[in-house]
């Protein structure tokens, strides 16, 4: 073994302790990411085999051809079979079966009176497939639905639902139905597909409640005969089918779906996953630096004997890197196996929360393992990188000199390109967002933000630190002062412990000040847009829920209180060859409900071939008043429509409009996602929310909002969203906090003699601890501060970008509540760090801490 | 002169001291049975060869070890009685510490060093008294200044002054002058003998220079562990005498 591996070898032996900080920032970051990794590849793989399985019986799925798709939607909406089809699939040779395959959206009402599910997951409703060898859903309990009325409904919605075989519900169809629950359903052996909820009715029910008219399906599910294979079987089926209509293989059908859900879902759950485990690295590259860069400084008498002895600079600077390579592969191996074990514990712990995980092998893909691993390992030797130059860079005779305390860190050139970087940062921003609206500008701004505040740190260090600690000199005394001055030691050291902890709060704080500015915006939008007294919807998130019953606008309208109620309800179109969503709804009442801004040419008279929409839509497809634009429909037809107004605000009325009566004769499963009412001249409002409310009880029992409620409400999901990143975020800060932990430990190491000195003339024990936890808590508060600056400038940047990228106009909004709920967790987070250091170094005995060298 | 010795209070002291490192086959008796008071009011040096326990019998005797039988006093307390945190207590105001090095805190000024044992009790002490003693060191141009702007010998002034800020029972000083040039030397030997004369107060001094010791009212001589002789009023001669006889027998 050659020598420097054997030095490095024994230092690492010598000094486990100093690596244990470096080896769980390795470790944390790398099994993150591993366990994401290998998470979605088992999501994903599990998902294949679900679909595969539950829908073996199916070799042939007959459809529309074409598919429309509005922008933002994930799925398609395409154009229904005839269900007399059947008949005609039925009589082609080597066709064993075949059956309607009746969808759309019906949520169930739990026994508790509140609906199930729609917080994300579809919330599906179809025709109960009698062949069981079609339904990808097996009975498990119960009977298949017989009446009119009856159903199967998947035994995890059922158990969500408090709902047992012979109970009576309603499912909102959003028309509410009564049904009866006659059985109880399995996917693939598990209790559902994920946290999709299915509702099997009969197949009269389905054609009722769910499609626009009675004889249409979603699609025809058809089986082969034995020995006809899958593509013989389209084969055969092709010449027989209407145009508009296709055929694919069940395989093809069960990849798309599993397709679908991978895409709409997992990619974005393994994607944002991915980003925090980033954030992550990025803060442990900070802790790892760092701790490098101590421990080359405490061993240049070390080194710089060696290099006495004739070591040259190389082998000093391969005995540093030797040291982070040993670090970084035993921790990113260790990471692996942290991950694999991360991903088989939340296989194990979904079940226990109601989501179904797919049993089955955890599925280890190479790049799953090699990707963390080698991330891990890289990010590891970068950060070791320019220590170990430096120790290589050490001069022979530093091993006489006195070794002294680094206090370099506000030099000259430091606060130069510091001060380049902010101005550069701060010109790209605000060119980026007032002047020219650039979404990259902007970006490129923000990160030079971050680099001006890594560059700055130990420049700002020194002036903060000792702004932070005044009121500790005063309300703790010599202890508290003596915190502060050791913070202040090495500015450069405390500048890039607290860099860590600076960039896992400025995330922490970005994502406070967009939601709180969504918040404002979603607010703002309601306030502006919304004219009406109350609003009736049905909180849903995602592909869930089922809307409003279309019947309900015109019941509301007949109030005596009610001046208008207009429904808003949903449709897609091409228009002049892309999809788009349609907002179905009565214009003119809609211009009385909404603010629609400045409207050019009316609202009232777009009968049914009249379509209006918003100025920023019309001047990017050079549409006015006037012109006509071509719609193709779900149903294949396509049809000219005359623009007949263009209106200034979107933000609750939709991009395009159309009258119901246009919209007719291509609709599909009807719901409205919003009815705006307006009360009479004179009604309380009060009592016209209480009239609604009675009303809206009769179909679904949607939520009867007053403005402000319905502002409330509609900016529920970002709370939402908020919690999730906060919980992802908290593996960020952890990693920050054993890096201040760790900084201090090797600090403390090397104030050995003088904290024996502190205790020898006088300093308890408690006084010490005291001490210790307060310096933390500086370098913790140092880095809270510098990392709420940096979050809630990079969150103004990011509602400005949005802001210009958009039409909707956002507005920027600072949470004080949270932002400090923010600063009190980084500092208590400083305080929590300091406790360990702090007792070893309460612990040291006096005496040999005096006599240390 | 013994006489006068007898008459005077005890500041400090260990009665039958024994302290034992270590166990079995590789134990060390680095105090065997020694008992010594340390009179208020006077100069003490102990000298001794390396390995005789003249460090261990400071250590004890100033509260900052512990004997494996036998007392150590401090005034009228027994230390074995104390627990961690009152032997600090006692430590921070009732005895005063000039080590050989490293004896300030590099984050604090000078003025802040000296006043650190009153700072931790969170007394104010005697202005009048810390002010006196900065002239008498020499350092009034020299409070704002940190630890590493000064001499070795200034440091050392410092210690001094710190030592005798809270004016306690007694000043424990282990080799003071032991990393100073002679001149720096004479200077903290001096504060130290007209701390004791002029002002009554009581130190106690580790050392082995004969030239040190010189400066003390009396001698006490270690050897293995045991207090083998002592020696009032000394001069260097006399005391390097002394301590070649320890040469000339081992």
């Amino acid at each position: 073994m050659n020598a420097s591996l054997r030095l490095s070898r024994a230092s690492l032996r010598a000094h486990r302790r100093r690596f244990a900080g470096t080896f769980l920032a390795v470790f944390l970051g790398v099994a993150f990411l591993a366990g994401t990794l290998v998470m979605g590849d088992t999501l994903r793989a599990s998902f294949g085999t679900m679909f595969g399985e539950a829908t073996a019986g199916t070799d042939a799925v007959v459809r529309g051809a074409d598919a429309i798709t509005a922008p933002g939607q994930g799925q398609g909406v395409r154009q229904p079979v005839q269900t007399s089809l059947v008949r005609t699939v039925e009589r082609v040779p080597g066709v064993a079966a075949a059956a309607p395959d009746i969808e759309g959206r019906g949520q169930l009402v739990g026994a508790d009176g509140r609906p199930v599910g729609g917080q994300g997951p579809p919330t599906l409703a179809g025709n109960w497939i009698t062949d069981p060898r079609l339904n990808p859903y097996r009975l498990a309990e119960g009977r298949a639905p017989a009446r009119s009325g009856e159903v199967v409904v998947n035994r995890g919605a059922a158990k969500k639902a408090g709902l047992r075989i012979g109970d009576t519900t309603t499912l909102r169809t959003p028309d509410p139905v009564r049904v009866i629950v006659v059985g109880l359903a399995t996917f693939d052996g598990q209790d559902g597909m994920a946290q999709v909820t299915f509702t099997g009715m009969t197949q009269a029910d389905a054609e009722r409640y769910l499609t626009a008219r009675p004889g249409q399906a979603a699609a025809i599910d058809v089986r082969a005969a034995p020995g006809v294979g899958q593509s013989e079987l389209v084969r055969r089926l092709n010449p027989v089918l209407p145009k508009g209509v296709e055929v694919i293989t069940g395989q093809q059908s069960a990849r798309e779906n599993t397709d679908m859900i991978s895409g709409q879902f997992l990619t974005l759950f393994t994607t944002f996953l991915l980003v925090f485990s980033g954030v992550a690295l990025l803060v442990a590259t900070f802790s790892i630096h760092n701790t490098f860069a101590i421990v080359v400084a405490q061993r240049t008498r070390d080194n710089a004997l060696l290099r006495a002895l004739g070591a040259a600079r190389r082998q000093v600077t391969a005995l540093a890197l030797a040291e982070a390579l040993a670090v970084a592969l035993t921790a990113s191996l260790a990471g692996l196996a942290g991950g694999i074990g991360i991903a088989a514990g939340l296989q194990a712990l979904f079940p226990a929360i109601g989501f179904p995980f797919p049993d089955g092998e955890l599925v280890i893909k190479i790049l799953s393992m090699a990707l963390p691993f080698t991330v891990g390992v890289v990010v590891c030797l970068a950060s070791a990188l320019l220590p170990a130059l430096r120790a290589g860079r050490t001069a022979p005779l530093a091993a006489l000199r006195e070794t002294d305390v680094d206090t370099s860190g506000a030099s000259r050139p430091r606060a130069v390109t510091g001060a380049t970087l902010g101005a550069l940062a701060l010109a790209a921003t605000l060119g980026g967002v007032l002047v020219t609206p650039s979404v990259w500008l902007a970006g490129l701004g923000a990160l030079l933000a971050l680099a001006a505040f890594v560059v700055l740190g130990p420049v700002a260090a020194t002036t903060v630190v000792r702004l932070l600690g005044r009121p500790l000199d005063r309300l703790r005394g010599v202890t508290g002062g003596l915190a502060r001055r050791n913070a202040l030691r090495s500015p450069k050291r405390t500048a890039a412990t607290a860099s860590a902890l600076m960039i896992g709060v400025a995330v922490v704080s970005l994502f406070t000040v967009f939601g709180a500015s969504l918040k404002a915006t979603m607010d703002q939008t309601v306030s502006r847009s919304f004219a009406g007294d109350v609003a009736v919807s049905n909180p849903s998130f995602g592909a869930g829920g089922s809307g409003l019953s279309p019947r309900l606008a015109p019941a509301l309208n007949r109030l005596p209180q009610v001046d208008t109620a207009v429904g808003l309800g949903r449709g897609v179109a091409e228009v002049d060859g892309r999809g788009r969503a349609l907002t179905v709804t009565d214009p003119a009442a809609l211009a009385r409900t909404f603010d629609l801004g400045t409207v050019i040419g009316s609202l009232r008279d777009l009968g049914t071939d009249g379509i209006a929409l918003t100025r920023a839509e019309a001047d990017r497809q050079h549409l006015r008043t006037g012109d006509s634009a071509r719609l193709t429909f779900t149903d294949g037809t396509r049809e000219t429509f005359t623009v007949r107004a263009v209106y200034g605000r979107s933000e609750l009325a939709g991009d395009y409009v159309i009258t119901r009566a246009a919209w007719a004769p291509h609709r599909t499963q009807d719901s409205d996602t919003l009815i705006a009412v307006t009360f009479k001249h004179g009604v309380d409002a009060d009592a016209g929310k209480a009239a609604v409310k009675r009303v809206a009880a009769r179909y679904g029992n949607p939520q009867v909002q007053t403005r402000g409620e319905y502002a409330q409400s509609s900016a529920g999901g970002i709370d939402m969203m908020l919690t999730l990143v906060y919980a992802l975020l908290a593996l960020a800060v952890l990693i920050a906090l054993l890096g201040i932990a760790n900084t201090l430990t090797l600090a403390l190491h090397e104030r050995t003699r003088e904290l024996g000195l502190l205790r020898a003339v006088g300093q308890t024990r408690t006084q010490l601890r005291a001490m210790v936890r307060w310096e933390s808590v500086l370098v913790a508060a140092f880095g809270t501060v510098g990392g709420l600056g940096l979050g809630t400038f990079l969150g103004w940047v990011l509602v400005k970008a949005s802001d210009g990228a958009s039409d909707t106009a956002f507005a920027f909004a600072l949470p004080p509540t949270r932002l400090a709920v923010v600063t009190l967790v980084g500092l208590t987070a400083g305080a929590l760090a300091g406790l360990r250091p702090a007792r070893r170094a309460a612990n040291l005995d006096v005496l040999r801490a005096i006599a240390t060298q | 002169m013994t006489t006068t010795t007898a008459l005077r209070r005890a500041a400090a002291g260990v009665t039958d001291a024994v302290k034992v490192y270590g166990g079995g086959d590789t134990a060390v008796r680095a105090l065997d049975g020694v008992t010594v008071d340390f009179p208020a009011g006077r100069f003490t040096a102990i000298m001794g060869p390396s390995g005789s326990g003249k460090s261990t019998l400071m250590h004890c005797a100033a509260g900052l070890d512990t004997l494996t039988s036998g007392t150590a006093r401090i005034g009228d307390t027994d230390l074995g009685a104390l627990d961690d945190r009152r032997l600090t207590l006692l430590r921070r105001d009732r005895i005063g510490f000039v080590f050989q090095a490293f004896n300030l805190v590099p984050t604090l000024t000078v003025a802040e060093n000296i006043t650190l044992p009153l700072d931790l009790a969170g007394r104010r002490g005697d202005p009048a008294w810390t002010d006196a003693l900065v002239d008498v060191v020499g350092l009034r141009d020299r409070l704002h200044h940190r630890p590493s702007e000064l001499s070795g010998g200034q440091q050392q002034r410092v210690a001094v002054a710190r030592a005798f800020a809270g004016r306690p029972d007694v000043v424990f000083a282990d080799e003071p002058t032991g990393n100073l040039d002679s001149r720096s030397g004479a200077e903290v030997l001096g504060l130290l003998g007209r701390a004791v004369r002029e002002m009554d107060r009581t130190v106690v001094m580790v050392t082995h220079d004969p030239v040190a010791a010189a400066h003390a009212d009396e001698v006490l001589f270690l050897a293995d562990g045991r207090l083998v002789d002592r020696m009032a009023a000394p001069t260097a001669d006399r005391v390097l005498d002394r301590m070649k006889a320890f040469e000339v027998r081992s």
